[in-house]
Order: structure tokens, then sequence, then C-alpha cells
């Protein structure tokens, strides 16, 4: 499946960071090309979906969108438990935001899985004027720890498309044999993969 | 006595009633109650008044209907039940003829298709019987009709007066399981049952998962009854029990888009042709809930009997992709009792529902309709001069109906929130709400009076603060109240969620109460009165924003048991998936459907739920209505726990509520002691049971 096989695959990434970081926005730029000023707080979590041609394969991301505040921290483990992908978001305009942000990638390195392809995103990038967080600190972080960085922005849409290509591209082909727990995502029936890339 | 004449004969009676919501009972319309043949005299007809337009026609909501109704007072129809229907294309047409052939034997005028809007029975058959209880000497015997409207198909079943085999049997009885004008986009399946011995009988399912007692068919006619149907509804016969025929079945993806009654899109559509069929001549000047009065459409009736248990199980639906799907959710539901007498009513008057003991468990239950919400006149008939409210049950009891109309909702908010008490005087809460003021504002200066310097080491503040002003920005803004750079209501949000983390400490700020804040200070449009009554609603919801999240995890265990109890087949299904921890319905529960309804509705749902009236955790049953509302898409589509998430999540804006709030209303009823105890002690919105702090020490810098 490497190579030859079925080229369509499906994949779970979450998305995880600090209240207000822009997790909803850069779903909703990425999944329906919005942006909403007012994007309301996320309760609890939201699950989209959307597909993405790479190569000569479909990548279908099945993307969980989770609630930022610390309160509701508990429950992530539901979501990013057998993720093929993460997105950990911060708002460069926000200090607090990326040392949340290091937290989670902590918190994956050591509860995630191990293969997990791994994003930083720094987002609200339209907004240099207000920055806090200087773009090569999160880039020599991103790099200490084997993610990749980019910084985004959901308002103008730069680079929002780029970081789930860019996740898309480091995928392994090779689906993992089995998760553990029951909210797996990766191994679907092949009809249903099959369906997810007819329509894509 | 159950034999009908053997000699057919047609009589054309045009029917008009005047349809009022509280006064008519079918005593006043004794043509639907009529016995069949030779008694409909014309002394009795003429009882009738007739009018002379030739063409009355069905039309919608708000305008008078009239209905020509053309009674087949026999059978005519002959059985031709030497071959098998359902799936026989032959089968409808040979009912075609037959039904032409009718039409030829019929020398009096009558409504046929000829007149588009009309209504035209399609089915007639007497002498079909519901058997409350296991004696024979209880039975009620009635008409069973299939009445076609424009493209609709409805259903009636109208006990004969004054049959009743059994003095017992009061009139109240009949009237409790009268069948009125059921549109078949609300029934599901219908399970024809042919026992070797006695009577054939069926029993249909509605698309709520509720069902009506078996209707047993003492002349046989039940082929003929199903053939009839199909002509007229997508019918089909389920592929896992030759006995089972489903209605509007999703299985097929043109008929998907068709007839669902399920899709979100098509809810108000589905729901049309249920007000519609009213009958009556007077116009119905009603407003739009006035006018939901008149047919309760998914009118969810609750059956619970002894056949029903032992066949139910075998019940199975067809789904796409062809694994069955148990379609029986009352089979678990059998031994549910309710010991209060409580009242119910259906499109034709109030009622009280009889014990289920008295009729051997056999309970039929309609939500009450939904009633105009409590206006200021009526309100002040609740008060003594005083200003105390006299009978507290009877003003929730009437809200829990209606809900309350906007300009009042100041006053009675104040009231179901616990921040007035139901026996306080006018002259009492004036000065409550002085004490109150100056209270609000000494909690207030705690945090005003912070400097910037204090704050740079009080990160704890700073946190708190720079969330709640991330929230307040993202709230409602859509609304008009809310809209705009620097609103002045948008910093009251901020200024109460700040005051309210210092006046509990403890709980601080947690994502969601902004969202519960907001509809309070767009009523209360009082600062201080708006932080008192928010304080009021997190008594009760405080727990759900727990770290430990122990308030979420019990409404949800809650409901889970509750669809356990009321639905055994989705709760089978969600124990398959994985499913079980019901976090799908999060959202409903920590923030009591505000993102579910529009706003409006949202605090209409609100203001019943915090009446407490027949339960504190009527939001619970809503949680289950709205399960069971979807449950055949949910199964039929093979959701899993993330296209589940997903779906609930993209129901938003498209529940109708007063349907809901019927159902809720219903399976609470039904559900009744078992289903109390199904819920935890000290599940919010009851208070904790235990006592000493229920928040414990929060701490946000965990991770
Ligand atoms: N200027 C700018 N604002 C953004 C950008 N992305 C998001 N926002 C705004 O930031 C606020 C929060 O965005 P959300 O997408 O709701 O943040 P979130 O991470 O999902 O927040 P939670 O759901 O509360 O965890 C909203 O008002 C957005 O409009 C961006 O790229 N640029
Ligand atoms: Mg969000």
């Amino acid at each position: 499946m490497a190579t030859t096989g079925n080229k369509n695959i499906n994949a779970k990434l979450v998305l995880l960071g600090d209240v207000g970081a822009g997790k909803s926005s850069l779903v909703l730029r990425f999944v329906k090309g919005q942006f909403i000023e007012f994007q309301e707080s996320t309760i609890g979590a939201a699950f989209f979906s959307q597909t993405l041609a790479v190569n000569d394969a479909t990548v279908k991301f099945e993307i969980w969108d989770t609630a930022g505040q610390e309160r509701y921290h508990s429950l992530a483990p539901m979501y990013y438990r057998g993720a093929a992908a993460a997105i950990i978001v911060y708002d460069i305009t926000n200090q607090a935001s990326f040392e949340r942000a290091k937290k989670w990638v902590q918190e994956l390195q050591a509860q995630g899985n191990p293969n997990m392809v791994m994003a930083l995103a720094g987002n609200k990038a339209d907004l240099p004027d207000t920055r806090k967080v200087a773009a090569e600190e999160a880039q020599a972080y991103a790099q200490e720890n084997g993610l990749f960085f980019m910084e985004t922005s959901a308002k103008t849409a730069a680079n929002v498309n780029d970081v789930f290509y860019e996740i898309a591209k480091r995928l392994p082909r090779v689906q993992p044999a089995q998760n553990p727990s029951g909210m797996v995502l990766m191994d679907r029936p092949a009809e249903r993969v099959a369906s997810a890339s007819c329509c894509s | 006595m159950y034999g009908i004449p053997k000699y057919g004969r047609f009589r054309s009676l045009k029917i008009h009633r005047i349809y009022t919501r509280d006064s008519v009972t079918t005593r006043n319309c004794p043509a639907l109650l009529c016995l069949p043949g030779p008694t409909l005299t014309p002394s009795l007809s003429s009882l009738l008044p007739r009018k002379s337009q030739p063409s009355p026609a069905f039309v919608s909501k708000k305008k008078p209907l009239s209905l020509s109704l053309s009674v087949h007072e026999s059978l005519a129809m002959q059985e031709t039940e030497l071959h098998d229907l359902s799936d026989d294309a032959d089968y409808a047409a040979s009912q075609l003829q037959a039904s032409a052939s009718m039409m030829r034997s019929d020398g009096i005028k009558r409504s046929s298709s000829s007149e588009p809007d009309g209504a035209e029975i399609v089915y007639l058959k007497d002498n079909v019987t519901i058997h409350p209880t296991q004696f024979a000497s209880e039975r009620i015997s009635g008409r069973l009709k299939l009445i076609k409207q424009a493209s609709s198909l409805f259903m009636t079943w109208i006990p004969y007066k004054g049959q009743s085999t059994n003095a017992k049997l009061s009139e109240k009885d009949r009237n409790l399981y009268t069948i009125r004008a059921v549109p078949f986009t609300e029934v599901r399946s219908i399970r024809r049952h042919t026992p070797a011995l006695g009577w054939q009988y069926i029993i249909i399912v509605l698309s709520s998962g509720l069902a009506f007692p078996p209707l047993y068919f003492y002349n046989g006619g039940v082929k003929e009854f199903l053939g009839t149907i199909k002509q007229h509804v997508f019918l089909v016969r389920s592929a896992e029990d030759a006995n089972v025929f489903l209605v509007n079945d999703f299985g097929n993806p043109l008929q998907r888009t068709l007839s669902s009654l399920e899709l979100p899109m098509a809810v108000s559509v589905a729901s049309e042709p249920s007000t519609s069929i009213s009958v009556g001549e007077s116009p119905l000047n009603e407003n739009q809930e006035r006018t939901d009065v008149v047919f309760g459409n998914s009118s969810a009736s609750l059956y619970n009997g002894k056949q029903r248990q032992k066949k139910a199980s075998n019940v199975t639906e067809k789904i796409p992709d062809g694994s069955p799907v148990a379609s029986d959710p009352l089979e678990n539901i059998s031994y549910m009792k309710h010991n209060h007498v409580e009242e119910a009513a259906t499109n034709l008057g109030t009622f009280e529902l009889i014990d289920c003991k008295e009729v051997d468990k056999l309970t039929l239950v309609w939500g009450k309709p939904r009633q105009p919400p409590l206006g200021f006149e009526e309100w002040f008939t609740f008060l003594d001069s005083e200003g105390k409210v006299l009978d507290s049950k009877a003003l929730r009891k009437r809200i829990f109906y209606g809900g309350v109309e906007h300009g009042l909702r100041k006053e009675a908010w104040a009231f179901l929130l616990g921040y007035h008490s139901y026996d306080s005087t006018y002259a009492e809460r004036t000065y409550l709400r002085s004490i109150k003021k100056s209270e609000y504002e000494t909690i207030k200066f705690q945090w005003q009076s912070i400097s910037p310097e204090q704050a740079k080491r009080f990160t704890k503040f700073r946190e708190r603060k720079g969330l709640i002003e991330k929230d307040v920005v993202r709230t409602d803004r859509s609304l008009s109240f809310y809209d705009g750079d620097d609103n002045a209501n948008v910093n009251l949000l901020r200024d109460i969620l700040l005051t309210y983390s210092f006046y509990n400490f403890d709980l601080g700020y947690c994502q969601g109460m902004s969202d519960l804040l907001s509809p309070i200070l767009f009523i209360m449009e009082d600062e201080s009165e708006s932080f008192w009554c928010f304080v009021a609603l997190m008594e009760r919801l405080g727990p759900n924003f727990n770290r430990d999240q122990n308030g979420m995890h019990s409404q949800l265990f809650a409901i889970s048991k509750l669809v356990e109890l009321l639905d055994s087949p989705l709760h089978n299904y969600f124990k398959q998936h994985d499913c079980l921890n019901y976090f799908f319905c999060f959202r409903w529960i920590l923030i009591q459907f505000k993102r579910e309804f529009e706003y409006e509705k949202t605090m209409r749902l609100w203001e019943v739920l915090w009446t407490h009236y027949l339960s504190e955790h009527l939001h619970l049953y809503v949680c289950v209505a709205i399960l069971k509302r979807y449950r055949n898409k949910i199964m039929g589509e093979q959701m899993d726990f993330d296209t589940l998430l997903k779906f609930i999540n993209e129901l938003s804006g498209h529940i109708d509520l007063d349907p809901i709030l019927r159902d809720a209303e219903a399976l609470c009823i039904c559900a009744g002691e078992n289903g109390a105890t199904c819920i935890p002690p000290g599940t919010p919105p009851s208070l904790p049971v235990d006592d000493g702090s229920f928040y414990t020490q929060q701490d946000d810098d965990v991770l």
C-alpha cells in the first residue's frame, strides 16, 4: 500500500491549542473556505471531514476540533487517541498560547500515537503588529521536537491549506494495523474508503 | 352485533365541524361516532349543519376547513384475500379496479379524486377493535379509516359510541384510545399479525418509536388495509420480516430525499399535513401555537401490552446494508407504571389518563398540546393583591405547557430560577432587588479595584479576565442586542461573568457560561438582576462545569440509562458502536441546548425546563426525544461515533421544539418511576446530595 494498491487514505486529525487560538477558524477555512469573525467557542468537540488530493493519492481527513479551555482537558485524550496527525495551534499575538502549545506537544509525545504527524501552527499571522511570539523561536522549538512549523492565518487563508497538504504528504502510506481504542477512524472498511474517494 | 350489513350502501354526507380547542369533544360530533350501517339515520345526519358550497376543500393551517366526507357505510370493498399483496404490483391494480367499481355503484355524489383538494375516504373498516385488557369483555370497537387529502394519507380510528361491551369503559376511555388523523409521514412501520387462531391484528409504530395498541380486525381486511396504504404512500415489506411493512423507508435513496421525515430540512414539511387536516369551518384564527394544538402531529402515544411483549423481539427493520436493526423500542418498557393520574389531551379536548394499573399496564399517552405562552393578563390571576403567587404549582404547570410571553419573561424568570420566592410580596421583591444590587456592587468592586500593577502579579485574575474577554466577544454577536463594536451589552456580559468568578471563585469561569448568561441579560436588561438570576441558574447547573466533569458524567450516564429503558434497540446500537459515553450529547447538556435552537426557542425551552413541573430532569428526556426522532437515520446509516457527533452537531437549527417537548413529556410520563431511578441522586439540576463545598478546588495550571 505504500506505493501501489489503495491510494485512498483516511486519516484522523486532531486540533489542539489554547482558547481562541483559532482552531475552529482554521478548520472552517480548510473545510468550507470561510472565516467568521465571531466564531463561537467550541463546546465539547466538533467533527469535520475534507479530502485532499496529494500526488496520485487522496487523503480524507477526519478532523476533530476540540475545546480549548483547560477545564475540558480531560476530554482531550478521547479525541487524540488513535489520531494519525495533530495540528497544535497557538496565536502569535499571545505568548501564553505558545506555552500552552508546548504542553500539548509534550502530552502528545508522551501519550499519543508515536507515528503521529505533528504540525505547529502559529495562527493570526495577519496581525504582525501585535505579535508576541517570534517565528524563529517557534521554528526552533518545532525543529527540536520533530514537528513541522508554519505560520497561518485563518482570516486571510495564508498557509491554511498548506498545513493540511504538508501533513498529507507526511502521512505514512501504510496505516497502523490496529488502533487501541474504540474511536478509531483509520481502518475503515474498504467500501467507505472507496466512497470517500469517489466524492472527492 | 359485530356483523356489518351484508348489503352495500353508500350515503353521502357532508360533515362540517367547527373546531375550537377546548369545547369540542367527540360528543359534539355524533357523526364521527355513529354506529355503522342502518343506525345512521337521516335524522342523525340532519343534526349536522349543512353547507352548500359545492366543493369544499381542505386548506392549510390558518384558513377555515371544511370537509366533505362521503361516508361509506358498508363494505363494498370485497375482501379479496386470495393472494398476498404486499409487494405485488397486481394488487394495486386490482385495488384500483375495486375502487372504480365502488365508484360506479355509488349513485350519489361523493368526493373523489376529481376534487384534488378534497378529503377522500379511501378505506373504511368497521369493527376494528382494541383490547385494552386481557378481558374479552373490555373491548372497544370502532371504525378504521384511511383518508386521503391532497397527496397526504391519514389514518383515523374512532370508537363507537355507547357500544362498549362493558360499562367500565366510559366515554373517557373511548376518547383516550381514539386515533385522530395520524398522517402517514409519522408512521414508521406496520406489523401484521396473523395468528392461526383468532383475529388478525396490526401494530402501528410511529416514527417517534411509539406505537398504538394493536388493532384487531374482527371482519378481516388487513391485506386490503395495507394494499390501500401502498397505493398512496411508499410501503415496502421488510426484508427481515415478511410481516413488517415499512412506511417511507429510508433505504431507498430516492425516497430518502422525498419522504425524509427525519431529515432536518424536512421537519417542517413533515409536520404540515398534521395541521392541515383539522376539521372545521370557522377560521382557526389562532397563532402558530394554537394551530399546533389542533393536531398533535407526533401525538406521542405509548403503548405497552402483553401481546406486544411476546412478539416484539422479532421485529426487525430493513436497513441499507442489510444488517438487521431491531425496531421495537417498546419491548423494554412493558413493566413501566406510573401511578399518578395525569391529564393528557388530544385535539378534541382534555381528559385524564387512566392509571396504568386500571387497564392492565396498557398506557396510551399523548404529550399535551402546547399552549399559547402565558401573558400578562393571565399572569395576574396567579398573584394575590400583595403580589404573592397563590398556587406556584399551577403557575409552573401553565408555563410548562406554554412558556411565557416575551414581555413577561423578566418577571417570570426571576421566580422560575428561584431568585424570587413565590410567596414573596411586591414590596419584599423591591426590597430584595435593592439589597442585591448593593451586594452585587460590592463583589464587583473586588475585581474592579485590582490595579494594573496588582494584576501583573495576579496570574489567575489575568487568565480569567482574558478567557472571559475572548468569549464574550464571540457570544451571540449576530443578535442586534450584542452586535457592533464596543457594544455595551458585551461589556456587561464581561463584567457579570468576571464578578461571578469572584462570587464563586472555586468554580471560576468556564466556557459555556457566556452562553448561559446571554439570554438572561437579554431578558433582564439589568446588570445586578442578571447577575443574581445567573447565580440562581448556576446553583443548578454549576456542576456541569466541574473540573472532574462529574455533573456532566452523571447526566450523560442518566441519558444512557433512559435510552436503555425507552429505546433498547437504540441503546444496543450505541453499545455495539462504542457510543455509550454519549459524548455527542455533551453540548446539549452543558449549555442546555443553547446552540441547538434559535434564540427565541432556546428561551422557550429554558423556561419550560426551569418549571421543574413534571421532572427536574426533563432536559434528559428532551435528549431522548431528539435521539428517538432520528433513531432510524442513526441506525439506518450505521453511524459511528464521529459521524454521529457530526450529525448531532449539525442538527443545530433544525430541531422543531414543540414536537420534541411533547415527546419528552410523553416519555417522561411513561418512564415514570423507572425513569426516575435511571437518574442518579444529585444529578444536575438537582442540588448535590453531599453537603460541603461542591466545587473542588480548581487549578487551571494542571497541564
Ligand atoms: N485576525 C485573525 N483572527 C482570527 C484568526 N483565526 C481566528 N481568529 C479569531 O479568533 C477568535 C477565536 O477563533 P476560534 O477559531 O474560535 O478559536 P478556537 O481555537 O477554536 O477557540 P475555542 O473553540 O474556544 O478553543 C475568533 O474571533 C476568530 O475570528 C486569524 O487568523 N486572524
Ligand atoms: Mg473552537
